[in-house]
């Protein structure tokens, strides 16, 4: 062979994509060819320092930006067969005795709760002339009531919480957006944060809702309502986020849920190994 | 049970080729195209990277790209390849972005050179010194013209292969080989001049 011929099937000798017998050729002809030993070696040199130049990685932009055009592009579709989100009760068989928008649902379960106390005083009204009844009881009695009443305002806050989630996802990341960074987010704010960060269905506006969190990691609501959220997470990338999040404020409140996370053999173990790395750090 | 785009692939998803999940997208699966984003999302940012130097230019040809499968999802074909398909739909990104921008096809060799661009410069390129091969090898392959790199880009870190290469520039598949030929030599041919040019100062 020349040493043209051989130059021009050095590229394919380099992949290996050479016959057998003339990828022998080659090699006979390198070894008594200086000029083709020379071409040989810059051509290695040129293909491994291109192979060393930096993948690029692009920002986690680009992750949010597709997802909220794929999830807008499903919403102006209709489409409801998405499989990252729970099947939604309508698709229950018992799904006609439910009203079909969350916010009705949620007024409903309000609704329903306030008949239930009502028809509970007249079933059972309170009375002084109940001498059996120690302090204890009374107490007890008080107690749950006040935890009845937080539930209420639970619900409350679902209703509230019910109503941004009628926006599109878009809307929903922008009003996260729009919280990010600031230092003096009031009470409502922040509970909204940490229902979307609880509720909403698109990863990133969970995630986008932890972030703006961040600035108010000092707040004990503000943790508690992380380490509750934190088990009820279905995506992985969550929940690592969740538990970096705990860890940077090394909150050791955390750790019976990341022990628990640890133990859990369904947990993902991404999240494991993010789990067993915070229980270091808090 | 309830799935996210994120969640670790288990092995029954690993196994899903890239052209059933683009069956299952144009067949009405819309979700589907997460995983496909997730699989392709980081080798077509490298290759609009390498094609244009601009990093946040890049992010939004990736995102255009994305945008047109699902609009076009229905002229998937099911002999169709799909990391070739994408890569077609990026060209014509890349190609309707520079019709928009600026005349004719080609891009100034200036305005993509990626070591002088400040706000967006490849990491490499801040970090090297100027003798350092690497760095060497970045401006050598930023100052080939916009086809050579193309086609070093879609061979070396796409990793297609001959006949797909062909597909996508509508050519044979050995006129294909002779143009990525023709680059690798102009790719050596420029790093080892500059590699004399900085010996000799």
């Amino acid at each position: 062979m020349n040493c043209q011929r051989i130059q021009d099937s050095l590229l394919d000798f380099e992949a290996g994509a050479l016959p057998a017998a003339e990828a022998e050729g080659v090699r006979e002809h390198l070894k008594s060819c200086p000029d083709c030993q020379r071409r040989w070696a810059d051509l290695q040199e040129t293909l491994v320092t291109l192979d060393r130049l930096p993948q690029p990685a692009p920002s986690p932009r680009l992750r949010n930006n597709f997802y909220a055009m794929l999830e807008s592009q499903m919403e102006a579709a209709g489409e409801s067969g998405n499989p990252f989100h729970a099947p939604r009760p309508s698709e229950h068989w018992y799904s006609f005795l439910l009203p079909h928008r969350a916010l009705v649902q949620a007024a409903a379960a309000v609704a329903l709760f306030g008949v239930g106390i009502a028809l509970g005083s007249r079933v059972w009204p309170p009375s002084d002339k109940t001498s059996g009844e120690t302090a204890a009881q009374l107490a007890a009695t008080r107690a749950e009531l006040a935890q009845l009443r937080n539930q209420v305002d639970s619900v409350n806050q679902l209703v509230t919480y019910s109503l941004a989630q009628t926006q599109p996802a878009q809307a929903r990341l922008q009003n996260v957006v729009a919280t990010l960074g600031q230092k003096k987010t009031d009470e409502a704010e922040l509970a909204t944060l940490l229902g979307t960060l609880a509720f909403d269905p698109s990863t990133n506006v969970r995630l986008s809702a932890l972030e703006a969190l961040y600035a108010h990691a000092d707040n004990t609501k503000v943790r508690q309502g992380v380490r509750a959220a934190l088990p009820r997470e279905s995506s992985p990338l969550v929940q690592v986020a969740m538990i970096d999040f705990l860890a940077s404020v090394r909150d050791r409140e955390a750790a019976p849920a990341l022990e628990q996370l640890t133990r859990t053999p369904r947990t993902d173990e991404a999240v494991r190994t993010a789990a067993q790395r915070a229980l270091a750090q808090i | 049970m309830v799935r996210s785009p994120d969640s670790i692939p288990v092995p029954s998803e690993i196994e899903t080729s890239d052209h059933e999940l683009m069956l299952a997208v144009r067949d009405g699966q819309v979700a589907r195209l997460g995983e496909l984003f997730e699989r392709h999302h980081g080798p077509l940012y490298g290759f609009f990277v390498r094609l244009t130097g601009q990093r946040t230019l890049s992010e939004d040809l990736v995102q255009q790209v994305f945008y047109r499968i699902l609009k076009y999802r229905h002229t998937y074909r099911d002999e169709g390849k799909f990391s070739a398909w994408m890569y077609h739909l990026g060209r014509r990104v890349a190609a309707d972005h520079y019709r928009k921008h600026r005349t004719g096809e080609t891009v100034d060799r200036e305005e993509v050179n990626l070591e002088h661009i400040p706000d967006d410069a490849m990491d490499s390129g801040e970090q090297a010194e100027k003798n350092d091969d690497l760095a060497l090898m970045q401006k050598a392959f930023a100052e080939l013209p916009l086809d050579q790199r193309e086609i070093l880009t879609l061979h070396r870190f796409q990793h297609l292969p001959h006949s797909d290469i062909a597909r996508l520039l509508d050519c044979s598949v050995g006129a294909a080989k002779v143009r990525l030929h023709r680059a690798v030599n102009a790719l050596r041919d420029s790093y080892f001049r500059m590699r004399r040019h900085d010996g000799a100062r």
